[in-house]
């Protein structure tokens, strides 16, 4: 800002001074141009001319705000603008950058709670895989056992059973055997003692 | 058909009019007679039953048979029932009577079976032994049935007193059955 102040300062005063010098080294040149200092210094080698040195100065500044206003100038604004337009695309390059930080930043987030909510619902998954498979065991092994129980009570059963209708079968045939034997060896005198036996026991319990 | 309370029902009142008349005795007399020849003669049994014959004929039928032969009111029980269309109805009337007269009399009747006959000691013995033991009189019907095998079995009233060698068996073999299913 102030290098646009000093540029945009008047030109004028630069001017007259320059127009000051330039006469003022036309008049000493005149004026030197006879001085034994200057012929030494040219006999030496060395041509040096104040007045003109002075009106070449005075040149110069007279020129300088031209070339201030057609060269300098544009290309101090041209550098100028560059630089904006160079901080305006650093600006906008580290907005974006910044967006695409925070977008990209918003994305891991999101992405981490998916991932986070998908590792959850798996483990859940898992989980519940795993007691189901833990209860169908168990209900499974409780129904074999019971299974196991019940063909054992069964198979017992049976076995007793078996075993009772063969005790029973056993006392029917001692007993058709004995029956048997009884009559075959039952005749009037061991009817007749039977008779007399119930005769001496019986007894009529009311 | 049979009916029993119909039998019943004739038997009590014969049972009462030959108590006040004092015939009990000779109608139960009548009654066995006229039981004897029912359960004796199929022919006169199905002429009896049978519903082509008329009451009138039954009626001289049973008069030729038992009118000299049984007591008026005997006569008169059989031919009232022979109007009413009773016939069945008499092959009870006997049992019947006699129940009543026992029980009347407080009479047990018992049934007595053996292998074989028994002797008339032996009859007597057992009722005796029977009546003894019941505290009252008892009459006694025997029947002989040989698969007791041996001995002699009394039963009366709802009570059976087994001394056979069959009924003998018969409590064994529920013991041991009782033991069998002890031991499971």
């Amino acid at each position: 800002m102030s290098q646009e102040q000093k540029s945009s300062g008047s030109p004028i005063p630069g001017i007259v001074i320059g127009i000051v010098l330039m006469v003022g080294g036309v008049y000493l040149s005149g004026l030197t141009q006879e001085s034994a200092v200057i012929k030494d210094l040219e006999a030496k080698g060395i041509p040096l001319n104040p007045g003109v040195t002075v009106a070449a100065i005075g040149v110069f500044l007279m020129l300088f705000p031209v070339i201030n206003l057609f060269f300098i100038k544009p290309l101090h604004e041209a550098i100028n603008e560059r630089n904006e337009s160079l901080e305006r695309t650093f600006a906008e390059a580290e907005s974006l950058r910044s967006e695409m930080e925070t977008m990209r930043g918003d994305y891991e987030r999101r992405l981490a709670a998916s991932e986070l909510a998908a590792r959850e619902q798996i483990q859940s998954e898992i989980k519940k895989a795993q007691d189901l498979r833990a209860a169908l065991t168990t209900e499974a092994t409780q129904r074999a056992d019971a299974l196991v129980s019940r063909a054992q009570a069964e198979i017992e059963s049976e076995k007793a059973k078996v075993v009772q209708e063969l005790r029973t079968h056993v006392v029917d045939m001692a007993l058709a055997a004995a029956e048997k034997v009884i009559g075959e060896n039952m005749n009037d005198e061991r009817n007749r003692r039977l008779v007399e036996e119930f005769v001496n026991t019986v007894e009529v319990v009311k | 058909m049979f009916d029993a309370r119909v039998s019943r029902r004739y038997a009590t009142a014969l049972f009462d009019a030959a108590r006040r008349a004092n015939v009990v005795r000779a109608v139960e007399d009548d009654l066995q007679g006229v039981q004897a020849v029912l359960d004796g003669d199929a022919k006169f049994r199905s002429v009896l039953m049978a519903p082509v014959v008329s009451a009138e004929e039954k009626l001289e039928l049973l008069g030729k048979l038992f009118g000299d032969r049984v007591t008026a009111l005997t006569m008169q029980v059989l031919r009232v029932m022979l109007e009413k269309h009773r016939e069945p109805e008499i092959a009870g009337l006997y049992r019947e009577f006699s129940a009543l007269r026992r029980t009347s009399e407080g009479v047990t009747y018992a049934t007595v079976t053996s292998a074989t006959p028994l002797t008339p000691e032996q009859k007597d013995a057992v009722v005796a032994r029977v009546a003894g033991q019941l505290g009252r009189s008892v009459e006694a019907q025997f029947t002989v049935d040989a698969t007791v095998l041996g001995g002699v079995k009394v039963a009366f009233d709802n009570y059976v007193l087994d001394g056979t060698a069959r009924g003998t068996l018969r409590r064994l073999r529920e013991r041991l059955r009782y033991e069998v299913l002890k031991q499971n």
